[in-house]
C-alpha cells in the first residue's frame, strides 16, 4: 500500500469518526462493521459463548453509540473498544464464577472457521484458553489474538506491565503443559 | 451536575453506619488485583429480588440478606509487600470506636504477618453490622456489613466456598526473563 | 516465537461476527430505550476511579430503570441489571463469608493450641 493510499484511508476513516459523532448512521454503521470482528472476537474467545459474546458485542457498540462524542480519533476508538469489551467480559466472567461452567464441548462452533493450520489443535487450544483464570485469559487473547505488546495489554488490563508479563508466563507455562495432555488424548 | 452531587450525597448519608474507605481507593493504583463491591439501598434490593429460592446457594444468601442494609468490600492483592501501611488499616479501625462497636476476635501472628479483626455492632439482641478486616503482607481486605447478620450463617457460607480465585497460585519468579 | 505462540495466533484468530450483527445494533441504538441518559454516565464516570471496580453507575442505573411496564425491552434491561446487582450480592457474602471463615479456623487453632499447653 503507497504512503498517499494509507493516508487517504486514515482520513476517510477520520472523517467516518467524526460524522458518526454527528450522528450520521451511516458512518456509525461502517464503523460497526469494520471493528465488529475485534469486539466479538475477544469476546468469544474469551467467553467460548457465541450468544453471549454477541449480546456483549452489542452492548459494547451501543456504549460507543452513547459515548461516541468522547472519542477522538480512529487510534483512540479502537483503544475505546477494546477496553471497553475487556472489562465487560471479565465482568462477565466473573458473574458467571459461581456458577456450573458450561462444559466447553456444548459451546457451538463459529458460523465461520478461522483459517486453522491444525483444527483439531486450534479447538483444544481455544478451549484450553478458555479455561484459564480471566485476567490470564485476556492477556494471552490479548496478545495473540489482537497482537499487543505488553505495554498496550498493562494500559487496557490497568495493571503494570510486569504482571502482564508474569501472567503470559505463567499462562504459556500451564497451556503447554495442559496441550501436551490433550494432544496425547488427541492423538489415540 | 449539582443535583447529580447532592443526590449521591445524600445516598452515601443514608448508612451512617458505613465506613469511610475512600481513603484506601489510592491503594487500587499499586494492587495487582483490587476487588471494590459496593451494594446498598436500591441496588442490594434490587439484588436480592433476584435471588432464587429454589437454588440451595442463592437461598442461603437471600436468608442472609433479609436483614442487611448495605454490604462494602475491599481488597487489594499487590505484588510486593509494604504496599500498604499500618496507617491505613489505623484510620479504619479509628471508625470503629464507639462505643456499639466491639472488637471480638483479634488474631495477629507474627510469622506469617496474617492478621485479622472482627468487630460487631450490637443493638439490643441482633447484631447491627460487621466489619472485618484481614491483612496479610501482600493483601489488606476490609469487609463492612450493615444491618442484622448472622455470624454462624456467613461463616458455613464462607465454609464451603472459596474466594474466586482470579489468580494462579503464587509461586516465587523464576529470575528474570524476557518471554518477549 | 515459538510453536505454541504461532499456534496460539492461529486458535485465536479473530473470527467473524454474525451476519446481521451490524443490523442489530443499529436496530437497538434507534429505538427509543437506547437514547443516551448521558447525564447519569457523566456522573458514573465521574465517581470511577481508575483500576478499581465500581458498581455505582449500576446503582444509579438500578434506582433510575422503571421496574414497571409491560415493554419487553424496558423487562429485559431489568432483568440484566437485576441479575448483575444479584451477582455482585453473591460474590460479596461469598467474600465475606470466606474470610469471616478463615478467620474462625485461625481462632480455632490457636485456641487448639492454647489447650494443648
Amino acid at each position: 500500500m503507497t504512503t498517499s493510499g494509507a493516508e487517504g484511508i486514515l482520513e476517510r476513516v477520520h472523517e467516518g469518526v467524526e460524522r458518526a459523532g454527528e450522528g450520521d448512521v451511516i458512518a456509525f454503521a461502517a464503523i460497526v462493521r469494520d471493528h465488529q470482528s475485534m469486539v466479538f472476537s475477544i469476546a468469544y474467545h474469551f467467553l467460548r459463548d457465541r450468544g453471549l459474546a454477541e449480546e456483549m458485542g452489542q452492548e459494547v457498540f451501543l456504549e460507543l453509540h452513547r459515548n461516541f462524542r468522547s472519542i477522538e480519533s480512529p487510534a483512540h476508538l479502537v483503544f475505546w473498544l477494546r477496553k471497553v469489551v475487556v472489562r465487560r467480559c471479565i465482568d462477565q466472567a466473573r458473574r458467571r464464577a459461581f456458577w456450573p461452567k458450561l462444559r466447553l464441548d456444548e459451546v457451538p462452533e463459529p458460523a465461520v472457521a478461522a483459517r486453522e493450520s491444525d483444527p483439531m489443535l486450534s479447538r483444544a487450544l481455544a478451549r484450553l484458553v478458555a479455561s484459564l483464570p480471566e485476567k490470564p485469559r485476556m492477556v494471552v487473547i490479548l496478545r495473540f489474538q489482537e497482537d499487543l505488546d505488553p505495554a498496550d495489554i498493562a494500559e487496557l488490563l490497568d495493571m503494570p506491565v510486569a504482571t502482564v508479563k508474569s501472567h503470559l508466563q505463567r499462562a504459556l507455562a500451564i497451556l503447554r503443559e495442559k496441550l501436551a495432555r490433550t494432544v496425547g488424548e488427541i492423538a489415540i | 451536575m449539582k443535583t447529580l452531587t447532592a443526590f449521591f450525597l445524600a445516598a452515601a448519608a443514608c448508612y451512617p453506619q458505613a465506613l469511610d474507605l475512600k481513603h484506601l481507593e489510592r491503594l487500587a493504583g499499586k494492587a495487582a488485583e483490587s476487588t471494590n463491591v459496593t451494594l446498598d439501598g436500591a441496588l442490594l434490593q434490587l439484588g436480592a429480588k433476584f435471588l432464587s429460592a429454589e437454588k440451595p446457594d442463592e437461598a442461603r444468601v437471600k436468608k442472609l440478606v433479609a436483614g442487611l442494609k448495605a454490604i462494602y468490600v475491599k481488597s487489594f492483592e499487590f505484588d510486593k509487600e509494604g504496599e500498604y501501611s499500618e496507617a491505613d488499616i489505623a484510620s479504619v479501625r479509628n471508625q470503629l470506636h464507639a462505643p456499639e462497636w466491639s472488637k471480638i476476635v483479634d488474631v495477629r501472628s507474627r510469622k506469617g504477618g496474617d492478621n485479622a479483626e472482627i468487630f460487631i455492632k450490637t443493638g439490643g439482641k441482633d447484631i447491627g453490622g460487621l466489619v472485618i478486616i484481614a491483612s496479610e503482607p501482600k493483601e489488606l481486605t476490609i469487609v463492612n456489613i450493615v444491618g442484622r447478620i448472622d455470624l454462624d450463617e456467613l461463616s458455613d457460607l464462607g465454609g464451603n466456598f472459596g474466594i474466586p480465585k482470579m489468580e494462579f497460585q503464587r509461586t516465587p519468579k523464576p529470575p528474570s526473563k524476557d518471554d518477549e | 516465537m515459538s510453536y505454541l505462540e504461532e499456534d496460539l495466533k492461529a486458535a485465536l484468530r479473530r473470527v467473524e461476527a454474525p451476519e446481521d450483527f451490524a443490523q442489530r445494533v443499529l436496530a437497538r441504538a434507534a429505538s427509543p430505550e437506547a437514547r443516551p441518559a448521558s447525564w447519569w454516565k457523566e456522573l458514573g464516570r465521574l465517581l470511577r476511579p481508575p483500576r478499581v471496580q465500581w458498581v455505582a453507575l449500576s446503582v444509579i442505573a438500578s434506582v433510575l430503570i422503571p421496574v414497571a411496564g409491560t415493554e419487553y425491552r424496558k423487562q429485559r434491561q431489568v432483568r440484566i441489571e437485576g441479575e448483575m446487582a444479584k451477582d455482585r450480592l453473591v460474590f460479596a457474602m461469598r467474600f465475606a463469608g470466606v474470610k469471616l471463615h478463615h478467620t474462625q479456623q485461625k481462632v480455632l487453632g490457636l485456641t487448639q493450641t492454647d489447650n494443648r499447653l
